[in-house]
């Protein structure tokens, strides 16, 4: 396995929500994981939207992406279920010879080319796979007054014969991860439930219902905070709840259970205060 | 304007894919209906969708369903025939899009991507927050620009009417 990392922080966290990347960047250090920030990156031509309009575009550009980091012989490493999931189902469909060559002849005059070679992971998998001991001997703020709502959301899990972060039914990477803090688990999907973003700015009356479905769910289970790994479920829930619950993005948690002050990590940026 | 080779070789792709969607998988047994999370609140009608694109009912220049979906994949992921109603649903949209058929939403995000290679933007706020942060500016360099607006111009999002 290629354990040094290219950074891919995407778009939504560099823009909107640098305190994520800020957190992210913490817990990296702290597990002394090798990464630097990806070089020349551009959006993924996220999921939901933008690979819709332009599936081929997609292709491309995620092909171009995939050939920098097999150049640079680093796995890719995402912070965001979008991007991970858009990289990892576009390397995944170009593993096929034939698809690539012709994706390579659009991306020809850029002077790229994407040899089927990359790696993706997700943030969760590379800190999970850390382990309990190792997690354990780092938590210097152990977080039992959690009491977590967890949410992993759709593109950490689904397609599941491609994404493979898991590799079980019912996701249960992030609640050991919660677990190794001290914090407690309350309430685990065990169909990870969409957050409704997929539908802000285009129908906000159904994409509010979605999430309020969730919502609903999590403040009957008693929890104090939802837990969740994917900046774009953050920002439904941050942004977008009325007198909700406050969010964690698992960085965050692991954070501040590594013994990072609120301050440096940004929490105060929360729409939905943390003060728990 | 003539179309150029590499336009014609990426709607080729789309269209191989689209070759390989079997809407005959589908059986309506309506799985894909029980669970969507836009469905139950009055959005989109997954298994009729798939009727309707099976039997060449869709009109995808006016059909409004296809975009009331979050792309949460869960259909495709509880299909037992392999229909793939995501990818389904997906597909629809591009030739919907290129159709003049699309959210505002989405179109304004297709602009500022095209224009800065992101498809959130960078503003005032940003920088403030990544100095407060002690992280690097965020910094598109031209040739990655340029390399991005190349494969745009070569793929469907170049050929996307943006008025």
């Amino acid at each position: 396995m290629n354990d040094r990392y290219l950074l891919y922080a995407g778009c939504l966290i560099p823009t909107r929500l640098p305190f994520l990347e800020r957190s992210s960047r913490f817990v990296l250090d702290k597990l002394e994981i090798e990464y630097e920030p990806f070089p020349d990156a551009t959006c993924c031509v996220e999921p939901i939207g933008l690979r819709s309009l332009g599936y081929d575009t997609w292709l491309a550009v995620t092909a171009r992406l995939l050939s920098i980091a097999e150049e640079d012989e680093k796995s890719i490493l995402s912070l965001c279920n979008g991007c991970f999931m858009s990289l990892k189902e576009a390397e995944h469909l170009l593993r096929d010879d034939e698809l690539r060559s012709r994706i390579n002849e659009v991306i020809g005059p850029t002077g790229r080319e994407y040899h089927g070679r990359a790696m993706v992971r997700h943030f969760l998998e590379v800190v999970g796979e850390q382990g309990e001991k190792r997690i354990r001997s780092l938590v210097s703020v152990p977080q039992e007054r959690l009491k977590l709502a967890l949410h992993p959301g759709c593109h950490l899990v689904r397609p599941s014969e491609v994404l493979r972060a898991e590799g079980r039914y019912t996701p249960q990477r992030l609640s050991e991860i919660a677990s190794w803090t001290d914090a407690k688990v309350v309430d685990n999907e065990d169909w990870p439930q969409c957050c409704g973003g997929g539908l802000a700015g285009v129908e906000d009356a159904i994409s509010l219902a979605i999430l309020n479905e969730s919502t609903a769910r999590f403040k009957g289970s008693g929890a104090n905070a939802i837990l969740t790994p994917c900046p774009f479920c953050f920002v439904q829930f941050d942004i977008r709840q009325k007198e909700g619950l406050p969010a964690l993005y698992l960085a965050e948690l692991l954070s501040l259970s590594f013994g990072a002050s609120a301050e440096e990590i940004g929490l105060k940026y929360h729409r939905t205060k943390f003060s728990i | 304007m003539r179309k150029s080779l590499a336009a014609e070789s990426a709607d080729e792709i789309i269209q191989d894919r689209l070759a390989q969607v079997e809407l005959w998988r589908c059986h309506q047994c309506g799985q894909c209906t029980a669970v969507c999370p836009s469905g139950r609140h009055g959005g989109i009608r997954v298994r009729e969708v798939l009727e309707r694109a099976a039997t060449g009912n869709l009109d995808v220049a006016f059909d409004r369903d296809i975009w009331l979906c979050t792309m949460c994949n869960s259909c495709s992921e509880r299909c037992q025939l392999g229909a793939d109603p995501a990818l389904v649903i997906t597909l629809l949209r591009g030739s919907a899009a290129a159709k003049g058929n699309r959210p505002q939403h989405f179109l304004e995000e297709a602009k500022l991507f095209f224009s800065t290679g992101l498809s959130f933007p960078c503003t005032g706020m940003t920088k403030k927050l990544r100095k407060e942060l002690k992280l690097p500016d965020l910094q598109m360099d031209e040739r990655t620009l340029e390399e991005v607006k190349v494969i745009i111009s070569r793929t469907r999002l170049g050929r996307i009417k943006y008025e």
